[in-house]
This record gives structure tokens, sequence and C-alpha cells, in this order.
């Protein structure tokens, strides 16, 4: 086993907390948080158990990496079209 | 495609006739857009143009339907779009990942949920050896506590997604459960590993240096 995938499993149990938000609420608040970061404000210091909650959870970190690029991408004026999309596949 | 504002998108897609349904088509092509983002970022080599488009536009109706339930809970403290673009985002990478795991039996990996013995020592990592049998300590801590104080879904669930990498939504597939109950199952795993491992006087600052790739 790699040292580095240890070291990162064995931080997340240290930084398990007794009371963890779930997948649901995760949801519910990740728009909130990738707008607050688009806007420079900081998202962890307002939302820190969704913060803590992307930390334990992949499946939810990788929505929120993917929803998080869209969006800046949007923001920017570059958010790639349906036809550069389907070529991109 | 008219630009809107929330209360816009909101108020025309809880109207009525062709304005509610110029609106829907609007937020279709958002939809799709995300969905294809979502399926840009991921490996589906294995499926044609023609499937993933399909896969798409099955991932945009189901976020069309969840977004029109859940729009009066909208509270526009985000974009609507960001908003919106998360369940299309999520309805795709959960297909994503069913493709991508559809051929591989999780039978067979829950069924020996005991945890191996591995070797903790990279190939290009020199420690010494005394770091090597504090490490060696640790890990068999964990070990035991996995083996022995875990119950048998924990350690099933644990196992298949920290050592197999098995994303959290197949071992939901799996048990016929939902993401909260697998989240909140591993999670109170992780809360007894960190009671039974400070128990036994591991100190954080002590396991992050030992295990810091840093050295």
């Amino acid at each position: 086993m790699k040292l580095s995938k240890l070291q990162h499993w064995l931080r997340q149990i240290y930084q398990t907390e007794e009371e963890e938000i779930s997948c649901s609420e995760c949801l519910d608040l990740v728009s909130h948080y990738v707008d607050l970061e688009i806007a420079g404000e900081s998202a962890q210091e307002k939302l820190p158990r969704l913060k803590q909650h992307l930390d334990q959870c992949r499946v939810c970190h990788e929505e929120y990496e993917v929803l998080r690029d869209l969006a800046r991408l949007e923001a920017e004026g570059r958010a790639p079209t349906l036809d550069e999309l389907r070529k991109s596949l | 495609m008219k630009p809107r504002t929330n209360a816009e998108w909101v108020r025309e897609l809880t109207a009525q006739g062709d304005e509610q349904a110029a609106a829907i088509a609007d937020l279709r092509l958002f939809l799709l857009r995300a969905a294809l983002y979502a399926f840009s970022r991921g490996d589906l080599t294995q499926l044609s143009n023609h499937e993933i488009d399909q896969l798409a536009e099955d991932c945009v109706q189901e976020a069309l339907l969840a977004i029109l339930k859940h729009l009066p809970e909208f509270r526009s403290d985000s974009k609507f779009t960001t908003w919106a673009y998360k369940f299309a985002i999520n309805f795709a990478l959960v297909a994503a990942r069913r493709e991508r795991w559809k051929g591989v039996s999780l039978d067979q990996l829950l069924e020996d949920a005991s945890v191996p013995n591995w070797s903790l020592q990279d190939k290009d990592t020199a420690v010494t050896p005394d770091r090597a049998a504090l490490q060696a300590e640790v890990w068999a801590t964990l070990r035991d506590v996995i083996n022995q104080e875990l119950t048998d879904r924990q350690r099933q669930a644990l196992k298949a997604m920290v050592f197999d990498e098995v994303p959290l939504d197949e071992v939901v597939h799996h048990f016929g459960a939902n993401r909260n109950a697998i989240y909140k199952l591993v999670h109170d795993a992780r809360r007894k590993l960190k009671s039974r491992m400070e128990a036994r006087g591991f100190s954080v600052q002590e396991i992050m240096h030992l295990f810091s790739v840093e050295g």
C-alpha cells in the first residue's frame, strides 16, 4: 500500500467529527459554496461543515470539482458549447 | 437564448403555457452542457458517441424532474444555473461511475472483507528501521481494530472504498442502500477507528509525521 494513500486515509480518520453532514446536505449546499468561491469569498469559513464533508467523501468531492470548474468557466464567459463538448468526448 | 435573473428563472419555470415551455427548453440546454461537461472529465471510452448522447439525455431528464421538484427550496444563495448544474452533474457522474463499474462484480471484492497485511513500503521511499517499525505498529493496530471491532458491513464498505477504491455509489448500488446510509456507515467506522487509535496513545501529530511522504 502506498504510504501517501495511507497517510491520506489516516488524515481522514483523525479529521472525523462526531457529527458530519450527509451527502444530501452536501448537495443542498454545494452550489452556494461554489459561488462563494467564485466571488472570492471564504467559502471554507462560511460553510466549514460542507468543506469537512468534501474532504471525507470522494464522490461528492468529484461532483464539487466539476461544478466549480463549469461555473467558473461560465462566470468568465468561457463555458464550452455543446459542439465543443461533443468533440472532446 | 435570453439571459434570465434568478427570479425570472423561477417565475418562468412555474408559469404556464409557452412561457414555461420556453424556460424548460432553455434549461434543458444548460443541463445538457453540464452532463456532457461531466462526461468529458471522466473515462467513458467504452461508450459510442451515440450512447453518450443518450446517457446525457437521460441525465438531463432526471435532473429536470429533480429541479422542478426542488424549485420551491431554491433560496437564491447561488446563481440559478449553478444550482441547476449540480443536479445534472450529480446524475451524470453517478451514471458514469455505473458505466465504468458495471462489468465488475463486487460480490468477490466484498466476500473477503479482512484487511490484508500489505507491505507499507514504497519502492522509492527509504525509511529508517525504527521508523519502519513504528509504521508497522500503527498499521497493525489499524488492521486489528478493523478486523476485530467493526461490524461486517462497516468492514466491507471500508475495505471496498479505501483499499479497493470502489466509488461510494457502487457500494450503494451493491447494498441496495442510499448514499446517506453508506456515508453514515463509513463515518461510524471512522469514528470508531479514531477513538481506538487515540485510546492506544497514537496522537495526530505523531501519526502524520510518521507517515509523511516528505519524511
